[in-house]
C-alpha cells in the first residue's frame, strides 16, 4: 500500500511534464500535418505531407541550402568550441594566483543572452564602423574595410565565431569539473609506470574524462542546431541566404509568416535528424570506448 | 479507507494546480471596479511609459474602472496576441496593426466600430486617410487608427553643404545622382542610407515603383491594367537604377543595413541621405543638432509621383469582450485630439485628427512639415497599400530579401530578380 502512494506523489511531476513537455511535442506534431496559419484559421484541416513538401521544395528558399548551412553550423562551432573549451579547462585545471577571478571572466559569456551576443557582435563585424576592421586596418593588414556580414563567403564564419566564443566556456565548466575529479593516485602511478606527459593525458585523463566529453558534445550538438538567436541577431539569415539554419527558418515560418504548419514541419525535421544523429553517435562512442 | 484517502489527496492537488484557471472564470463585475485588459503589441520601453501616463489619466477621470495594460516584448507581440484572441481570453482592448487587422477579422475577433464612430463627436475631426485605413478590411471600421508612418527624406544638410551641394533632390533620380556624386568626395563617405535586411522592400518598392505611372492604389505590385508591377519597362529600368545606386553610392555592407545601422550611417555622416518614418526623429534629434539635419518630402518618381504606403496601428475591441462599451469609451479618451497629440509626439509618428495639424505647430512646423506637405497633396503624394490581405504578404519580406540581396550581389540579373518576384505573386 505505502509504495503505491509513492507512485501517486509522481503524478504532479508527471502533470507538469504532460503540460509543458509532452502536450506541446505532440501538438507540434500534429501541426506539422495540418495548414495551420494564423493568417486564416477558417482554413484549418489536416494536409498530409503538404507542409514538409513545401519546405523541401521552395523555390526561393532552397532546402538544401539550409541543411547545408546547418551542418557548417553545427559542425564549425562545435569543433572549436570543443577544442578551446578543453584547452581552457586543462589551463585552469593547475592552480595559480587570481584563478577564480579568472574563471569568472572567462565563463561570463556563458550567462549572456544569444540575442545581446548577436546584437554586440554585429556592431564589432560591421564592414563600416566595426572595430574589427579598425583593428585590422590599423594593424595594416587591410587597407579597405571587409563587409563581414555582407560577403556571401564570409558570413557563415562570422556568425560562427561568436558561437564559438559563447560555447567554450560551457565545455570550459563541464570538463573542468570532470578534470578535477580525476583522482591523483592514477598520474602517480602512470608516473611510477614512466609516463610522459602525453601519455598521462591519452591513457590517464581522456578516458577518465570521456563520459563527460560524451554527453557534452551530444548535449552542445541539439542546443547549437537549435540556437537561432545569433544568427538572427547578425545577419537574419542572410546574404542570399548563405546564413540561414533549419531553426532560423522555422522562426521565420512561425513569426514572421504566422505559418505554424510549415514551422512544425521544420520543428519536425530538426527532431527526427537531431533523434537520428544521437542514436549513431552513442553507438559509435560506444563501440569506440575500450580504444580510447 | 487509504485508498479514499489517496484519491483525495490527488484531487486536492489536481484543484491546486488548475485553480487559477478557474478562478478566472469566475471573476464577478457586479460590485467594486471594473477591469480592462489592454494588449499593446508596438512594445517599446518609452512607448508604454506614455501609455501608463494616459492610462493613470484615464482612471484618476473614471475610478469605476481600472485599466490592466499588457505589454508583450516587440517581435513576439503579434503572435502573442493572436493566441491569446483564439484562445479566447478575456480581453477588451487591444492594438491591431496594418498587417494584422486581416488575419483579425478572417478569424471574427473584432467588433465593427461603425455605431460607436458615428455617435463620436470627434469622429468628423479624423483625417481621411484615418477613415480609409481603419476601413482597410470588408470597408468596415473594425480599428480606429492611433497613429500613421510615413515614408520621408531625411538629409544631412551639413555634409551636403561640405561638398558643395546647395539644391535639394525633388525627383527619386536627383536623389540617386547626388547619392552617387557625393560618394568618395571624402574617405568613408557615401550617398545613401540602405536598407538591405529587415523588410527592406519598403524602401525599395518605394523608389523602384514611383518611376511607374500607373499604380494600382489597392496593391502597389499591380498596374491598374493589371500587369505586375515589376515587369513594366518603367520598373525594370528602375531596378537598373536601384542596383547602380547600391553599387556606386553606399558601403557594400549596406546589403546587411538594418534599421539601427541605417539610422547609424545617417548620424556618423557616411550616408546623408535616409528613407525612414517619422518614429526617426527623435532618435536623429538627440545626436544631431537642428542646424545639421532636415527632413524634406519623399522625391518623385519619373511618374511625377511618389507611392508611399501609409503603415498604421489602431485600437480594437475584441468580440469576447464583456465590457465593449466601456472599452471604446477608453479607446475614444486615447485617441481624442489632445491625448493622441501628446503620445505622438512622444513617441513619434503622426497624429490621426485633422485639428492636430491645424492647431499644433509641432506637427505643422520644423521636420514635421514635410509629412504636412505629402498628406496634403494627393496629386503627387500617392497613397498606396501593399497586397496586406494577400495569404503571400507575410513571406513576401524573405523572399524579395533573398533576392534583392542576391541580385545586389551580382549573382542574378535584373530579369531573373523580377521574373522570380512575379511568380511569386502569380
Amino acid at each position: 500500500m505505502e509504495r503505491k502512494f509513492y507512485r501517486w506523489m509522481l503524478v504532479p511531476a508527471l502533470l507538469f511534464l504532460t503540460a509543458f513537455i509532452y502536450y506541446p511535442v505532440l501538438r507540434g506534431t500534429v501541426m506539422a500535418f495540418q495548414n495551420y496559419n494564423l493568417f486564416d484559421l477558417n482554413q484549418l484541416k489536416f494536409n498530409g505531407f503538404d507542409n514538409f513538401k513545401a519546405v523541401m521544395s521552395d523555390p526561393h528558399i532552397r532546402f538544401a541550402q539550409i541543411l547545408l548551412n546547418t551542418a557548417v553550423w553545427l559542425f564549425g562551432s562545435l569543433f572549436f568550441q570543443f577544442v578551446l573549451g578543453f584547452g581552457l579547462a586543462l589551463l585552469l585545471k593547475k592552480p595559480f594566483a587570481g584563478r577564480g577571478i579568472y574563471t569568472a571572466f572567462v565563463f561570463y559569456g556563458w550567462a549572456l543572452s544569444g540575442f545581446a551576443i548577436g546584437l554586440t557582435w554585429a556592431w564589432l563585424f560591421n564592414g563600416q564602423f566595426g572595430l574589427v576592421n579598425d583593428m585590422l586596418m590599423r594593424i595594416g593588414l587591410l587597407s579597405q574595410p571587409i563587409g563581414f556580414l555582407s560577403n556571401p563567403n564570409l558570413a557563415m564564419i562570422s556568425v560562427i565565431i561568436p558561437n564559438i566564443w559563447y560555447g567554450v566556456p560551457f565545455f570550459g565548466i563541464m570538463l573542468l569539473a570532470a578534470l578535477q575529479s580525476v583522482p591523483n593516485e592514477l598520474y602517480e602511478a602512470a608516473t611510477l609506470d614512466g609516463a610522459g606527459a602525453i601519455r598521462k593525458f591519452t591513457s590517464v585523463t581522456v578516458p577518465y574524462v570521456k563520459p563527460t566529453i560524451v554527453s557534452t558534445i551530444l548535449l552542445r550538438t541539439m542546443w547549437i542546431v537549435n540556437f537561432p538567436d545569433i544568427i538572427y541577431a547578425m545577419t537574419n539569415g542572410g546574404p542570399v541566404n548563405r546564413t540561414n539554419i533549419l531553426a532560423t527558418q522555422m522562426i521565420n515560418k512561425v513569426f514572421k509568416e504566422y505559418d505554424y504548419g510549415q514551422g512544425s514541419a521544420i520543428g519536425l525535421i530538426i527532431m527526427i535528424l537531431l533523434f537520428a544523429y544521437a542514436m549513431l553517435y552513442l553507438r559509435l562512442t560506444e563501440k569506440g570506448g575500450d580504444n580510447l | 479507507m487509504k485508498k479514499h484517502m489517496t484519491v483525495l489527496f490527488v484531487l486536492c492537488a489536481l484543484l491546486l494546480v488548475l485553480s487559477p484557471a478557474f478562478a478566472a472564470g469566475t471573476k464577478e463585475v457586479a460590485s467594486g471596479p471594473v477591469t480592462l485588459t489592454f494588449v499593446e503589441t508596438m512594445t517599446s520601453p518609452s512607448r508604454t511609459t506614455q501609455i501608463l501616463e494616459l492610462i493613470a489619466k484615464y482612471e484618476a477621470q473614471n475610478p469605476n474602472v481600472k485599466i490592466n495594460l499588457v505589454s508583450p516584448p516587440y517581435e513576439q507581440a503579434d503572435n502573442k496576441l493572436t493566441l491569446m484572441l483564439n484562445s479566447n481570453q478575456e480581453l477588451d482592448i487591444i492594438e491591431v496593426r496594418d498587417h494584422t487587422v486581416k488575419q483579425f477579422v478572417n478569424n471574427n475577433k473584432l467588433v465593427d466600430l461603425t455605431s460607436y464612430l458615428k455617435a463620436w463627436d470627434q469622429g468628423d475631426d479624423l483625417l481621411p486617410l484615418t477613415m480609409t485605413a481603419a476601413k482597410t478590411v470588408n470597408d468596415t471600421p473594425y480599428l480606429l487608427p492611433q497613429f500613421f508612418f510615413v515614408k520621408g527624406l531625411f538629409v544631412r544638410t551639413d555634409i551636403l553643404a561640405k561638398h558643395g551641394f546647395t539644391t535639394m533632390p525633388k525627383t527619386i533620380d536627383e536623389l540617386y545622382k547626388m547619392s552617387i556624386a557625393i560618394t568618395g568626395k571624402a574617405p568613408n563617405q557615401y550617398g545613401f542610407g540602405f536598407r538591405g535586411k529587415g523588410s527592406a522592400f519598403k524602401i525599395s518598392d518605394i523608389l523602384i515603383l514611383s518611376d511607374v505611372a500607373n499604380i494600382n492604389v489597392d496593391n502597389i505590385y499591380k498596374t491598374t491594367d493589371g500587369t505586375f508591377a515589376f515587369s513594366t519597362p518603367a520598373a525594370r529600368k528602375a531596378v537598373a537604377a536601384y542596383v547602380d545606386l547600391y553599387k556606386k553610392a553606399v558601403p557594400s555592407d549596406g546589403i546587411n543595413w538594418g534599421f539601427n545601422e541605417q539610422v547609424n550611417g545617417f548620424i556618423s555622416g557616411t550616408t546623408p541621405f535616409l528613407v525612414q518614418d517619422p518614429d526617426t526623429v527623435s532618435m536623429v534629434a538627440e545626436a544631431l543638432d537642428p542646424s545639421q539635419w532636415t527632413v524634406i518630402p519623399m522625391p518623385v518618381g519619373a511618374s511625377g509621383k511618389t507611392y508611399l504606403d501609409y503603415g498604421f496601428a489602431g485600437l480594437g475591441i475584441p468580440t469576447t469582450s464583456k465590457h465593449k462599451d466601456l472599452a471604446w469609451d477608453f479607446i475614444s479618451f486615447m485617441i481624442n485630439a489632445e491625448n493622441n497629440a501628446d503620445f505622438c509626439r512622444a513617441y513619434g509618428p503622426l497624429p490621426v485628427h485633422t485639428s492636430t495639424y491645424a492647431n499644433d505647430p509641432y506637427f505643422s512646423s520644423g521636420v514635421y512639415k514635410s509629412w504636412e506637405i505629402e498628406m496634403s497633396d494627393p496629386a503627387t503624394y500617392v497613397f498606396v497599400k501593399y497586397p496586406l490581405d494577400n495569404p503571400k504578404y507575410p513571406a513576401w519580406a524573405q523572399i524579395q530579401e533573398q533576392t534583392m540581396q542576391s541580385l545586389l550581389l551580382g549573382s542574378t540579373t535584373v530579369d531573373q530578380a523580377i521574373k522570380s518576384w512575379e511568380d511569386y505573386w502569380k
